[in-house]
């Protein structure tokens, strides 16, 4: 399949309530998305069969795009007279996605690590089991059998390391017995990638009552993790065992030239195969109704987490639970009764597919959206981590200022790219929405460019990635994201007013414009997509732009949709206490970024 | 005739009385200079008739504290001024009678700290036992101690508490036992082996009640081996050698040392990094503190080894007397500070202030 040049491909993403379809096709020497096509999935009663929302889906491709892919309800392969795909791939969520269970043996060691493989594979941890979790065994047990995982990923010990905890974890999901959640006549899989010496120990306590597998430790020894083989099997077993007894997968599967993969793996993918290919570091959200995933690459390491309960829809009202309400209201550009604020809030968890339809309402949802991001960042910080209890190496230096392992490995001051997904962001009424909201939630510092993603097609082209990459980023660089920007937050606190920084643009016209910027304020420069300007950015003493503070920086900034947009709130970011003064900086900053309609 | 009466008219009375703010031992004679004079003779008696016997001769002082009294009994004095061409005596002074002094007001200041401290812990105590969360400062050394713990679990090796080569009495073992009561329990919750191998008897008994009562709170009482917490020798090298050989032998995955060391620390610091072990130590002796800066993970720096048991348990009172001991450490070193800067300006008032507690 690889090294094949296809001409057309059509890519399928089956989501829990809608199932969209692209068509990508050859045209000249680029590949370029042609259409979308969208209908509801058909996983659920009264079809119960994924494969006819996939038609339906197609169907409108088809209509679209004026191409015939259907013959029946079987994809013509092969292009042929103008007709059929070469490749067809597809990535599914439907049904909740895949959900797993990990156990280790020590929570910050093993679990975490495989914790982090089932994450980084796509799935949803619904638990994680350690022999340190505080939790007595019957407890556990009782865990696992209540969970119902669609898969458990069972770690622990370094290769020579300890057998008698994993096999104690071992002995406990024997003793729990689980039942998948999809199929009633088969074995629930279990993988283990634990120390090898207790491989055999542990096949004669699982063989008989799981589907278990066997792959490489993924700690083999503490100073290093080895992920992929763990995370490849977990594609596997979700293909062979979840997917296959899934309403309708069975057919799917063998309509799909390469494995489906769930749907925020392949996200995953897609960001961490942008980050080897610019060597760049890179975080992405995809912000939905229900969950919230945040990818991250730093130092050429990849993290995902899910934050199951972080959502826009049918968990906002987790979001003013975990955030509270001063936190949301303090995104307010106004006065609002905190009673009403939580019914607005209630309603949209009961009416979920609703819209905002007044200028107050967006700003209330996208005030909300903030805090949704924020929080689902700081659990990603605090599991995109490095690796826990491996040995230091001191200096008589250090005696002062002993660090410590397990530090977050999210460099914001050396973030390159943010990128924003998910509804609120895609389809903000303006992109600058978009921009400050991201902004304002992941408080970037530094430069660092901005984009959201054009029309949620991140989970097609992570899997088509996995055949054809070439299509894959051409279709990522011009369909999919839409570049918001460029945003320069100097690290640094001031005085009210005082000046923060002075730029000198070059847009290569023959002119320089000069710029300067005070504490406080934000500044929006137009620079158009495409568009690229030198810059030089003289930075107050105080003030790091990532070169130390006070440093001077010349560099080449890409524009978009915003365009530069100047974040001199300072870092640490702080609002106002006093509630007139927060509401007159939060209106300036948004009539500065031009927000909303006046 | 003349001179004699110049003298009297120019020499102030004689005062003798009890020494203040001490124990009762002693009486405090001054009188005025006179620059006729070159030297005083004191003379003590304990009958005003009777005969007065010379106690001393001073030639530059004009005070003088006598100690070889009985405390309770009357004595009487009286000086005798001596000059080149004459000589004249004081009025006969007494009775005095030394007693104790239940305060000593000049160590006020001292008593005003004491309060200030006492208060200052009673505060944070109550603060703490109200639920409200104390802020301690995150000490890595203590904060690895779960960390350690858990590579020893990993890895399947065992895990080793050294507690110093001092016996029981020395503040450093007292805390490191305490130390050793959180270690005890978490490595009894992994299921780790824990050795703990001692140079003094007592130390043995009190670490191995230590670990039982640690291995009972966590419900393990089955983890406990009493053979695990062993004596080894008194000798300070054939100690180390001792715990050497079960580092090289049993390879522990992590070391604490946590107590009272000498010329052993970098020895067993060295050897604990060669076998590839994770390794917290910690001293109140700063001469030990490079060594194991330099060959240790994590180093717990003087008094952090104090602050230690406190910051594991976080149990009010112990968290409570740290806070307010270090609320009284922040006024002395602000007290420093300030009577740095009042001596340098010319003034003496912090000087004065503090300076009554060395009279």
């Amino acid at each position: 399949m690889k090294g094949k040049e296809p001409k057309r491909i059509l890519a399928t993403d089956c989501g829990s309530t809608t199932t969209k379809a692209i068509l990508i096709e050859k045209r000249g020497d680029e590949y370029r998305l042609i259409v979308r096509g969208e209908a509801p999935t058909t996983v659920e009663a009264p079809f119960e069969d994924v494969t006819k929302g996939v038609l339906n889906a197609v169907m409108e491709v088809e209509e679209l795009s004026k191409v015939k892919i259907l013959d029946g309800e079987e994809i013509i392969k092969t292009v042929k007279d103008g007709e059929g795909v070469d490749f067809y791939v597809s990535t599914s969520s439907a049904g909740g996605g895949l959900q797993m269970m990990v156990a280790g043996v020590v929570l910050t060691m093993t679990a975490e690590s495989a914790a982090r493989a089932a994450l980084g594979a796509g799935a949803i941890v619904m638990d994680v089991i350690a022999s340190n979790d505080g939790r007595l065994p019957h407890q556990k047990i009782e865990r696992i059998r209540n969970l119902r995982p669609d898969m458990i990923l069972l770690s622990g010990g370094i290769d020579g390391g300890t057998v008698s905890h994993v096999v104690e974890l071992a002995e406990l999901i024997k003793a729990a017995d689980p039942r998948p959640r999809f199929g009633v006549g088969y074995q629930l899989p279990v993988i283990y990638a634990g120390n090898k010496d207790a491989r055999e120990i542990i096949l004669k306590t699982l063989k008989e009552n799981t589907a278990l597998v066997v792959v490489e430790n993924i700690r083999p020894v503490l100073e290093r993790e080895n992920l992929n083989p763990a995370r490849h099997k977990i594609h596997d077993q979700f293909m062979e065992h979840v997917m296959a007894h899934a309403p309708g997968y069975k057919t799917l599967m063998t309509k799909t030239d390469v494995p489906i993969m769930p749907t925020p793996g392949a996200v995953g993918l897609l960001v961490e195969t942008v980050a080897k290919n610019e060597k760049i570091s890179v975080i992405g959200v995809d912000i939905g109704g229900a969950t919230t995933d945040v990818f991250s690459v730093f130092q050429e390491i990849f993290n995902r987490t899910v934050s199951a309960n972080l959502g826009m829809s049918y968990s906002i009202s987790n979001v003013l639970a975990e955030s509270g309400i001063a936190n949301i209201v303090r995104w307010l550009p106004m006065e609002i009764d905190e009673r009403d604020l939580r019914n607005r809030i209630r309603n949209k968890m009961i009416r979920p597919t609703t819209i905002p339809h007044t200028l107050e309402d967006l700003k209330i949802e996208q005030a909300i959206a903030r805090e949704a991001l924020r929080l689902a960042f700081e659990q990603h910080k605090s599991m995109a981590v490095g690796l826990k209890g491996i040995q230091q190496e001191r200096t008589i230096s250090d005696a002062f200022s002993q660090s410590m392992t397990g530090e977050t490995l999210i460099d914001l001051m050396g973030l390159n790219l943010l990128i924003g997904s998910g509804g609120i962001l895609s389809h903000a009424p303006r992109r600058n929405q978009a921009a400050l909201m991201m902004i304002d939630a992941f408080l970037p510092e530094g430069i660092t460019r901005l984009a959201v993603d054009s029309i949620f097609m991140m989970p097609h082209l992570g899997v088509l990635s996995t055949v054809h990459e070439k299509s894959a980023t051409e279709v990522f660089n011009k369909d999919c994201l839409v570049p918001l920007g460029t945003c320069i937050a100097p690290v640094g606190e001031g005085k009210e007013g005082a000046s923060v920084l002075k730029m000198d643009i070059d847009r290569g016209n023959g002119k320089v414009e000069e710029h300067s910027a005070k504490y406080g304020e934000i500044t929006l420069i137009p620079l158009g997509i495409e568009e690229e300007a030198t810059v030089t950015i003289h930075p107050e003493k105080g003030f790091d732009i990532g070169d130390g503070r006070g440093k001077e920086i010349q560099t080449t900034l890409r524009g978009g949709m915003v365009g530069l947009i100047l974040d001199c709130r300072g870092r640490p970011f702080r609002l106002p206490e006093d509630k007139r003064k927060r509401i007159a900086s939060i209106n300036n900053w948004f009539a500065a970024t031009d927000l909303y309609p006046h | 005739m003349l001179l004699i009466l110049l003298v009297f008219a120019n020499q102030v009375e004689l005062k003798a009385f009890d020494t203040p703010n001490d124990g009762g031992s002693s009486i405090t004679l001054e009188w005025h200079p006179d620059t006729l004079f070159n030297s005083y003779v004191i003379f003590r008696s304990v009958d005003p008739e009777g005969n007065f016997e010379q106690i001393c001769e001073l030639s530059d002082r004009t005070t003088y504290f006598d100690t070889q009294v009985v405390g309770g009994e009357d004595y009487y004095y009286r000086v005798e001024a001596r000059g080149r061409e004459s000589a004249v005596s004081s009025y006969i002074v007494g009775p005095v009678r030394a007693f104790p002094q239940i305060f000593n007001t000049s160590r006020i200041n001292i008593a005003v700290c004491i309060v200030v401290l006492f208060f200052a812990i009673i505060y944070y105590i109550t603060r703490a036992r109200r639920g409200q969360r104390l802020f301690i400062r995150k000490i890595p050394g203590i904060t690895a101690v779960e960390e350690a713990i858990g590579r020893a679990t990993e890895m399947g090796k065992p895990v080793l508490y050294v507690p110093g080569i001092m016996d029981i009495d020395e503040p450093e073992t007292i805390a490191s036992m305490s130390i050793l009561g959180r270690v005890a329990e978490k490595t009894a919750e992994y299921g780790t082996p824990l050795y703990v191998p001692t140079s003094k008897a007592m130390v043995m008994s009190m670490a191995q009640q230590v670990v039982k009562e640690a291995s009972i709170r966590v419900g393990r009482p089955d983890w406990f081996n009493i053979d695990n917490v062993r004596y080894l020798t008194d000798d300070q090298f054939g100690y180390v050698s001792a715990v050497d050989g079960i580092m090289v032998r049993e390879k522990p995955a992590t070391n604490f040392y946590l107590g009272k060391f000498y010329a052993e620390s970098l020895i067993l610091a060295e050897t604990g990094f060669s076998t590839g072990a994770i390794q917290i130590a910690g001293t109140a002796l700063p001469d030990q503190l490079p060594f194991f800066v330099a060959a240790c993970d994590y180093t717990l720096l003087g008094e952090e080894l104090y602050a230690a048991s406190a910051y594991l348990s976080q149990e009010p009172v112990q968290l409570g007397s740290l806070k307010g001991q270090d609320v009284g450490k922040l006024i002395f070193v602000i007290v420093v500070i300030l009577g740095v800067l009042d001596r340098l300006v010319g003034f003496d008032i912090l000087y004065n202030l503090f300076n009554t507690a060395q009279q």
